[in-house]
């Protein structure tokens, strides 16, 4: 009965799995493709890497992407931690007054967001352009970052940090030590959310961006004015530098614990 | 305490400039008449009115709402089991958490795109399927198609969020359950899904927030004519320049989606009294 | 915790972030500046439609006046006018016809200086002059075309089309077969054709009468409104008629040869996309240049070999379509002149409001009665 009911979330898990693979394979495949058609294979070619990589625009907009993302992602993780710590020894209304307005920016059709933004950018008369899409990130990023977090800070012990505190330790060292390592699961879900959001975010890039700075969903957005392949080519790049980036990250602790393994069979012997 | 409290001050002052400033000057905009220049203000609840005097548009926000519950039920039937086989993988839960957003990291647009070439008449799954003899079938521009999409691209939050509550509980109430006779089925509805009950919340959040009010999903796998509100704010800002219209719009659904969201809290925030 | 503590706070952190905001703009422009040198004599802002460019003429652009083009793209007129409008500020942009016209109307653009363009006589005479700017004083044409019916000839009877016009949309024979352009524009333009009306008419009878029209369309013929996908669907072959812009007919016809292209003799939009200078232009000088050097039969040829709409200039058009040109004789890459009935967009701003109403209604319709 228990290795029964295992079995059967775990199939389903692979067919989610699959689901969300099969287009992205679509996507490489296709990207290899000698016509325009998104539908009929008509042979092999790497006409659209080339056109891909002799545009200065694509690289600079796959450039400013991973930029803006890590970026967004590190600055919104920690602005939401700390935020969601601070808060939760607040007077309820204060943290029900955030997290309502918080909740704008998530409920909002983005187009919403994007236009406020672009109003308010307008009517400080920032110059637009990198640092305006960067705030814009980092702004629609902290509510989903603080989201993920607030449930796992609920089931934490209250007194954890006051043991903390009369320990010794000062505020950001409880933080710190106390209650961050209780809170990484949430954390970490949180920074991939930002991550991903911020990677792939459209709408309100294209209203807050200026001077030519792009990223790759406003070129891609603008490019399907014809279907055409080097959007696959883009992302199929993207994907290769992401797996490339995961695996390394996963390997390098294999590698120094192989490396420290032997190390201490060497001087074994 | 108050050393805690200080570090949220910061925030408050950015939400105040961010999110607050810019959704009053959307304000201004729903109840000020029509032209772009700003601050050129004029009272009026004519926005409002065109709104609640039409028909049609009632019906395109009761067509958005309804692909967005379908789409968040079917993203909480599939995401639910598939978190909990993560949560329960063990070491390799952070591996397939990996795994499961990689794909989002790929441009939404380009995803979805793809998604036109395997539902189209003579694409990829009516080509497989030919090669069972079964159709073909039309599943491009219908309502499959758009929660399809939708439930594609919104499914990895609903598996994130569930599956961050589910690996936070304590295994030893399982253990506890068991010891107190309850079998597998009987702990996982008195012990699992209540506990998990935040995570599925702010996964319902996260996938119905989004696909309320997405416009891009529907434009592109439901066709032109699958109007849904968010499609409609679009036009209004981005082809037909009205933009108090497109205001006033946007704060009756963000309105409506805040009366839903309280019901919906509302549950979460009685659990959250009792704690 | 007290109240005045609060504000202080809040206040506190308020000013460090205004600060902190106002100080972004300078670390913003400096990143700019790092690798793209804004706001300099030498560089060009260029807004434009995306893939709208041959795949040289900038880099040759660049050489050839030791300049830099940064160039940006829009997918829509309307989104273009937002850019604009809320304070952004570019050298050239390449707008429609009826956008250009509002952008005049609302004193957005500086005349073009005509010693510079040198080129001008190379323009088809066809696309000088038109109603939005009659002695071309602020613009110079760059692609354009007209909007027809790309058809099937193998499942299309071309009797009904020249019987039909622009009704056929409405035969039932067809009924599944269609693809509209997802555009109040194009498609009410469709409606007051086979209406006999203007497609500039301010009358709301008329205006009604053509919300009839495509009413009855949508919920008898179920079509798909599509934009830009309607290239890859119609070539192929996905539907039997579609209605498209020239210049993707053209591609479409050059990629599948079952498909022809049909104006209705009812008359049909002649539209152009043109070059203009904003007022708040920070290097006209150069943007009066580049408007020249886009006209050059090289540049233009590059131009429309890529994109496939028609070119403006009319040597490099006729080449193109002439005998072992790239478009050679393909109905859809010159577009038709000595056609009463067919008509310019002109900016009316009632009309604008009343189309974007409607046009959701007549869409939104659809779903409705399909449950």
């Amino acid at each position: 009965m228990k290795l029964k009911k295992f079995h059967w979330t775990r199939i389903l898990l692979a067919a989610v799995i699959v689901f969300f693979y099969i287009p992205i394979l679509y996507t490489i495949v296709f990207s290899f493709n000698s016509t325009r058609s998104l539908t009929t294979f008509s042979g092999f070619s790497l006409r659209w890497y080339e056109k891909m990589f002799s545009s200065s625009m694509t690289m600079n907009a796959i450039w400013t992407t991973f930029l803006v993302a890590i970026l967004a992602t590190v600055c919104s993780t920690i602005i939401g931690t700390i935020t969601v710590i601070g808060l939760s020894k607040c007077s309820k209304p204060l943290r029900r007054t955030v997290n309502m307005v918080n909740d704008l920016p998530i409920m909002n059709p983005e187009i919403v967001t994007a236009i406020g933004l672009l109003m308010f950018f307008a009517t400080m008369e920032i110059s637009k352009g990198f640092m305006t899409m960067l705030l814009a990130h980092i702004a629609f990023c902290v509510p989903y970052v603080m989201l993920s977090i607030t449930p796992r800070l609920r089931t934490l012990d209250p007194n954890l940090a006051d043991a903390a505190l009369d320990l010794g330790a000062n505020p950001w060292q409880a933080m710190w030590h106390a209650i961050i390592p209780q809170l990484s699961p949430g954390i970490f879900a949180g920074a991939l959310i930002a991550f991903t959001m911020s990677f792939d975010d459209f709408v309100i890039s294209y209203f807050v961006t200026g001077n030519g700075v792009q990223n790759i969903s406003i070129l891609v957005y603008t490019m399907a004015k014809r279907v055409n392949p080097s959007i696959n080519a883009i992302s199929t790049l993207v994907i290769v530098i992401i797996t490339a980036v995961l695996l390394l990250i996963n390997l390098i602790p294999l590698v120094r614990d192989r490396a420290a393994n032997r190390k201490k069979e060497e001087e074994a012997v | 305490m108050k050393q805690f409290r200080s570090m949220a001050y910061p925030y408050v002052a950015w939400i105040a400039i961010l999110i607050i400033l810019p959704m009053l000057l959307i304000i201004a905009y729903a109840f000020t008449v029509e032209g772009t220049a700003f601050f050129q203000c004029q009272f009026t609840l004519d926005n409002f009115a065109r709104f609640f005097s039409d028909a049609v548009f009632f019906q395109v926000l009761i067509r958005s709402m309804r692909t967005a519950i379908i789409t968040t039920i079917v993203c909480l039937l599939l995401g639910y089991p598939a978190a909990y086989a993560i949560s329960r993988s063990g070491m390799s839960s952070t591996k397939l958490i990996l795994i499961i957003t990689l794909p989002t990291w790929i441009n939404m647009l380009v995803r979805t795109y793809a998604w036109v070439g395997i539902l189209q008449d003579n694409g990829l799954l009516n080509s497989l399927l030919g090669l069972l003899h079964i159709g073909p079938f039309q599943f491009m521009y219908t309502d499959f198609a758009v929660v399809l999409g939708m439930v594609y691209n919104f499914l990895p939050f609903m598996i994130l969020e569930i599956h961050t509550s589910l690996s936070k509980m304590d295994p030893s109430y399982l253990e506890a359950a068991s010891d107190l006779g309850a079998d597998h089925v009987k702990a996982f509805f008195k012990v699992t899904l209540p506990l998990s009950i935040p995570g599925i919340i702010s996964g319902i959040t996260l996938v119905f927030l989004p696909a309320v009010s997405s416009f891009f999903i529907p434009k592109l796998l439901g066709g032109g004519q699958y109007v849904l509100i968010g499609n409609v704010i679009e036009s209004q800002f981005l082809t037909s320049g009205n933009w108090s219209f497109g205001s006033a719009l946007s704060l009756t659904m963000v309105i409506i989606i805040m009366i839903s969201m309280y019901f919906t809290r509302k549950l979460d925030r009685n659990r959250e009294d009792e704690v | 915790m007290n109240l005045k503590h609060r504000i202080v706070s809040l206040l506190c952190a308020g000013t460090l972030l205004t600060g902190l905001l106002s100080g972004c703009g300078g670390p913003g422009t400096e990143f700019d500046g790092t690798n793209k040198s804004s706001g300099n004599s030498d560089t060009l802002r260029l807004y434009i439609w995306g893939e709208y460019t041959g795949d040289e003429i900038i880099e040759n652009f660049e050489e050839e006046y030791g300049c830099r083009v940064i160039m940006e793209t829009f997918d829509s007129n309307e989104m273009m006018y937002t850019k604009l409008t809320s304070g952004d500020s570019y050298d050239v942009l390449v707008p429609s016809d009826y956008m250009i016209e509002r952008l005049l109307k609302e004193n957005y653009l500086q005349p073009i200086d005509r010693e510079v363009i040198t080129n001008f006589d190379l323009l088809d005479k066809n696309v000088v002059g038109l109603p939005y700017d009659p002695d071309n004083t602020y613009s110079i044409p760059y692609f354009w075309g007209t909007v027809g019916i790309v058809y099937n000839k193998n499942h299309v009877d071309y009797a009904d089309l020249e019987k039909e016009g622009w009704n056929i949309l409405a035969n039932p024979k067809y009924e599944n077969k269609l693809y509209l352009y997802d555009s109040e524009r194009d498609s009410f333009m469709m409606a007051f054709k086979a209406l006999g009306y203007s497609m500039n008419t301010d009358s709301e009878e008329e205006i009604h009468a053509a919300y009839e029209w495509l009413c009855n369309i949508n919920n008898t013929m179920h079509p798909v409104y599509v934009t830009d996908e309607i290239i890859d669907n119609m070539i192929n072959g996905t539907k039997d008629i579609g209605i498209v812009y020239s210049g993707d007919a053209a591609y479409i016809l050059s990629e599948n040869p079952d498909m022809g292209y049909y104006c209705p003799t009812q008359g049909t939009n002649i539209w152009s996309d043109a070059m203009v200078i904003p007022k708040n232009a920070p290097n006209p000088d150069l943007a009066n240049e580049f408007l020249n050097y886009v006209l050059t039969y090289d540049a233009s040829y590059d131009n429309t070999e890529e994109v496939g709409y028609t070119s403006s200039n009319a040597e490099v058009a006729a080449d193109v379509y002439g005998e072992g040109g790239i478009y050679e004789g393909n109905e859809a890459y010159v577009p038709r002149s000595g056609f009463d009935k067919d008509e310019v967009f002109r900016d009316n701003e009632y009309l604008r409001q009343r189309l974007s109403e409607l046009w959701i209604k007549v869409k939104a319709g659809s779903t409705a009665s399909n449950g």
